[in-house]
């Protein structure tokens, strides 16, 4: 009935639109895999379960908190109104200092310890993660 | 001050020419019979401007006028003079002094060097650029003006970033600008032959020039950001798919899927959409980057100047910029229909489509990757970031084809009638998965996908390799790209596979022991620099086979601003880098030490050297051939 | 037909686009300080600069007297501008300004009031930033007008002529 062009042409743009969905669904997926929450001290106080997910957890480096043995580093994070107690073995960055902003990568163990598994600390000594602003805004 | 008044003036001058230039133009259109040359006086005058405007900005740095807003905020009397100059453009107002300083050289260079093309058309694409001009003196002068003034003047400024206090970061903004820049001619030029609908094999070879400089420079510009990350930021990695780096990747693949539709409609009319879609989406995404990075909407390692009110003027500028060319695409552009009929499925060409495809779809997942959280943060409020995982998950099992159509795609053209190329293309595949399968055998975790993509690496490598010495074609430039970019490849595999790294927290004296390594922390010493202090710590490292290096990283504190930065020491062999950074944890005796040792990455940056220089060839050899 | 429905799509999906960036931008400044106008002063505890003493914000502002709290640094570089508004304002003895030195240096800040003039009666040393995001503020330079403990007025950026007018006419 339909010319061979159009039916080939058809059978293109079904092809097309197929591997679109595919596509999109699979990025999708990971997308959902793959993020990482924020979440503040606070926030990790009135968790109903604790996530087995990686989660980034930021906010000041207490002061006269930072611990450091020959294998790893022990600090708390605080944003004033609650703190975790953070075990990290890995390289620090250069701007990880008392009294100064921090955002730390890794898991839960439970509600007050938390294992790190990256540190990031920013270029700017002015610099406060978005983040962390809002965390220690939130009152 | 008197170079401050100088500047500012000459940028308010050099706005006023641009709507000069812009009248001049549509008289011009109406009536082109022959080409104004006041035009090209007005173009060259504005570049002139520009250019005088920049150097004042340079003579401010250089002589520390502190009553220049941008000076006192990026520049200290202390600093060394090569980052006093460098440190015009390592901040916000200068850089985009800088980018305006490029867009006016190159559509200067573009009316020159274009001939034996339609009048309309250049006049057609000036007005484009100077719309894009227009758009950044604006910018600058009233969000961003460089030479703000300032009262009273203070003794002494507030020092530029040590971090970016760095050789390769003194010179990877101008380079990777001329990139972005280079692609507004595209843009212009593309939107211009759109609405005269004159898209055409001529224009192809016209505009391949264009396209090949932007993409050397946009090459060039992303691996001088990556060594500096490398060498400077003492993450021992090149590549951390932070946002910031996404945004420069966006353009590169933009501009290299649009660098292989123009190959192909030099020869045969076809892709026409393709080229201009791509042309569009090249100049935009790199404005998008601008826009990314500047407005502080992503939060990323690198960003440093949050200003809302800039980001909207820039949000606002490209949206017009991306739904002007809309409209001229789809009132204009008229695609020709014989589109799929001249197409063979196995063909030079469908190889180069298939990949543009999978082209996009990396652009895609970088695109996705690197704007989901903002747009999350928007819609629910949920502060994600999203890791290399992700990108690594989408993109790595997409290379095994795209490697492999990339080895075989040239050949298709021969691949029928020749039986002794065949042979060899089966057997050298055969070969390149024997290979690989004996460099991942003793590496237990993901051994079928790492086999296979080392294996399809190996392929395009020796593939590349053997066309070096039949030579049949003189296709040599794309034969040398792409060799470059297998070496690449196999670089970062072997790189991410064979990398180990040792992280302790060691004082002085100690020492560290895994069964293949033993790192001694001897001692410290300090130094007193003009700008800095410096703490050096002196290790020795022995290896299993009784090889003993000594390296000597070092910490740096710096006076203005108040700074600690780690310098890393690197030994560079051909075949590894050993890599050793320390970092000291507050009021600690404990330093922080990082040992890595990290294969091939001498290789990473030949390599893509090497794929630029496959792209330079290609532009000299046109050159030559006139 | 069929393209002019394509690209009413791609439009309307760059809109969309167009508006998420936009609220993105708005966003950036995540942090919304809470405090309103009229508002009493939020209480901390800090440090003198000079002293080096810790006090609370009970003792630094008496009731029925007005007060200008002023955030600012030695890197910032509208504060200097500002500054000469500040010793003006100063002069007129019907405020008292405090300063709150943000994220700063004691040495950097010194320079930076023996170059300028001191306008302030007292001055908070604010290393960490903790006090100015006690206060609400989004960055530096930023201004409360005080009032019987209560912020009467909030000024982000620089003060100029026109709100230097203003304070004195409400200070009146």
């Amino acid at each position: 009935m339909y010319g061979r062009k159009v039916k080939l042409r058809f059978l293109f743009i079904v092809l097309i639109l197929i591997t679109l969905i595919l596509t999109a669904f699979l990025v999708l997926k990971s997308l959902e895999e793959n993020v990482v929450y924020f979440q503040s001290p606070s926030e990790i106080k009135l968790l109903s379960e604790l996530d087995k997910k990686k989660i980034r957890v930021g906010g000041m480096v207490k002061k006269n908190s930072i611990f450091i043995t020959a294998n790893e580093v022990k600090f708390i994070i605080t944003d004033f109104k609650n703190d975790i107690n953070v075990t990290y073995s890995g390289a620090i960055p250069n701007l990880f200092e008392e009294g100064k902003g921090v955002v730390a990568e890794g898991f839960l163990k439970d509600r007050s310890l938390f294992s790190a598994t990256k540190i990031l600390a920013k270029h700017d000594e002015n610099y406060m993660p978005p983040e962390v602003k809002e965390a220690l805004g939130k009152k | 001050m008197l170079f401050s008044i100088i500047g500012h003036y000459s940028l308010i001058l050099g706005l006023l020419i641009s709507l000069t230039l812009i009248f001049f133009s549509i008289n011009n259109f109406k009536n082109s019979k022959s080409f104004d040359t006041k035009i090209l006086s007005f173009t060259f005058l504005q570049f002139i401007l520009v250019v005088v405007s920049f150097l004042c900005l340079i003579l401010s740095f250089i002589f520390s006028d502190f009553s220049n807003e941008t000076v006192f905020n990026n520049s200290h009397t202390t600093k060394p003079l090569f980052y006093k100059i460098s440190g015009t453009w390592g901040n916000h107002e200068g850089s985009l002094l800088l980018w305006l300083l490029v867009l006016t050289l190159f559509i200067f260079l573009f009316l020159i060097k274009t001939k034996n093309q339609p009048i309309k058309y250049k006049i057609l694409t000036l007005v484009f650029q100077q719309v894009i001009i227009i758009g950044f003196f604006v910018f600058l002068i009233k969000t961003s003006n460089p030479f703000n003034y300032l009262y009273p003047i203070p003794e002494e400024g507030l020092g530029l970033n040590p971090i970016l206090q760095d050789p390769a970061l003194a010179i990877h903004p101008p380079i990777l600008y001329l990139g972005y820049v280079g692609s507004s001619i595209i843009f212009s030029s593309a939107l211009a032959a759109t609405s005269l609908n004159m898209i055409s094999k001529k224009w192809a070879s016209h505009i391949k020039k264009w396209v090949l400089i932007s993409w050397v420079f946009l090459t060039l510009g992303i691996l001088l950001g990556s060594i500096w990350a490398y060498y400077e930021l003492g993450w021992g990695g090149f590549w951390f798919w932070d946002p910031v780096e996404n945004v420069s990747l966006m353009p590169w693949l933009a501009l290299t899927t649009l660098l292989h539709c123009v190959l192909v409609l030099e020869k045969k009319l076809v892709l026409t959409s393709w080229v201009i879609i791509l042309s569009i989406s090249t100049f935009t995404l790199s404005m998008c980057g601008t826009f990314l990075v500047r407005s502080g909407i992503l939060n990323s390692v690198h960003t440093f100047a949050n200003d809302p009110e800039r980001g909207l003027f820039i949000l606002i500028f490209l949206f017009s910029l991306i739904f002007i060319s809309l409209f001229i695409f789809f009132f204009f552009h008229k695609p020709n229909q014989s589109n799929l009929n001249n197409f063979f499925w196995l063909s030079k060409e469908t190889s180069i489509i298939i990949n543009n495809w999978f082209m996009m779809y990396f652009l895609s997942v970088v695109l996705v990757g690197t704007v989901y959280p903002i747009f999350l943060d928007v819609l629910t409020s949920e502060k994600i970031s999203v890791g290399p995982p992700f990108y690594h998950k989408l993109i790595i099992p997409f290379l095994i084809p795209f490697l492999l159509i990339m080895a075989i795609g040239p050949k298709l053209k021969w691949i029928k009638s020749n039986l002794e190329d065949k042979v060899y293309l089966i057997s050298l595949l055969f070969i390149s998965f024997l290979l690989s399968f004996l460099i991942v055998k003793n590496f237990n975790s993901n051994f079928l996908i790492n086999t296979i993509l080392i294996s399809s690496a190996l392929y395009l490598f020796f593939v590349t390799l053997r066309d070096f010495f039949i030579m049949k074609k003189n296709n040599i430039s794309q034969n040398i790209a792409h060799f470059g970019f297998s070496l690449l490849i196999l670089s970062i595999l072997f790189n991410s596979l064979f990398s180990t790294e040792i992280i302790t927290n060691l004082k002085v004296g100690e020492t560290f022991e895994t069964s293949t390594t033993k790192i001694i922390f001897k001692n410290i010493n300090q130094k007193k620099e003009k700008n800095y202090k410096s703490v050096v710590g002196n290790f020795s490292i022995q290896n299993s086979n009784g090889k003993i290096d000594n390296l000597s990283p070092e910490l740096r504190i710096y006076n203005q601003p108040n700074i600690v930065t780690s310098e890393a020491d690197i030994k560079t062999t051909l075949l590894s880098d050993k890599f050793l950074v320390i970092n000291l944890v507050q009021n600690q005796d404990y330093f922080n030490v990082r040992y890595q040792v990290k294969p091939f990455m001498l290789w990473i940056w030949l390599s893509v050297l090497l794929i630029s220089l496959g792209a330079l060839i290609s532009l000299f050899k046109k050159e030559y051939e006139k | 037909m069929k393209n002019k429905l394509l690209l009413l799509f791609i439009i309307s999906i760059f809109t969309i686009i167009f508006i998420i960036f936009y609220k993105g931008l708005k966003n950036t400044n995540v942090y919304t300080p809470d405090i309103k106008i009229n508002k009493e002063v939020p209480s901390f505890t800090s440090e003198l600069f000079y002293s080096n003493e810790v006090v609370k914000s009970k003792e630094i502002f008496d009731l029925d007297k007005f007060y200008l709290l002023n955030i600012w640094s030695s890197w910032c570089a509208p504060c200097r501008q500002e500054h000469s508004l500040l010793m003006d304002l100063m002069e007129t003895k019907k405020i008292k300004i405090i300063g709150v030195n943000y994220k700063d240096t004691k040495k950097n800040a010194e320079s930076f009031l023996s170059e300028l003039g001191n306008p302030f009666y007292q001055i908070i040393f604010d290393k960490e930033g903790v006090t100015a995001i006690e206060w609400g503020a989004y960055g530096v330079p930023e201004s409360f007008l005080i009032y019987d403990r209560k912020i009467l007025k909030k000024y982000i950026g620089p003060l100029d002529e026109q709100s230097i007018k203003e304070i004195k006419f409400l200070i009146k």
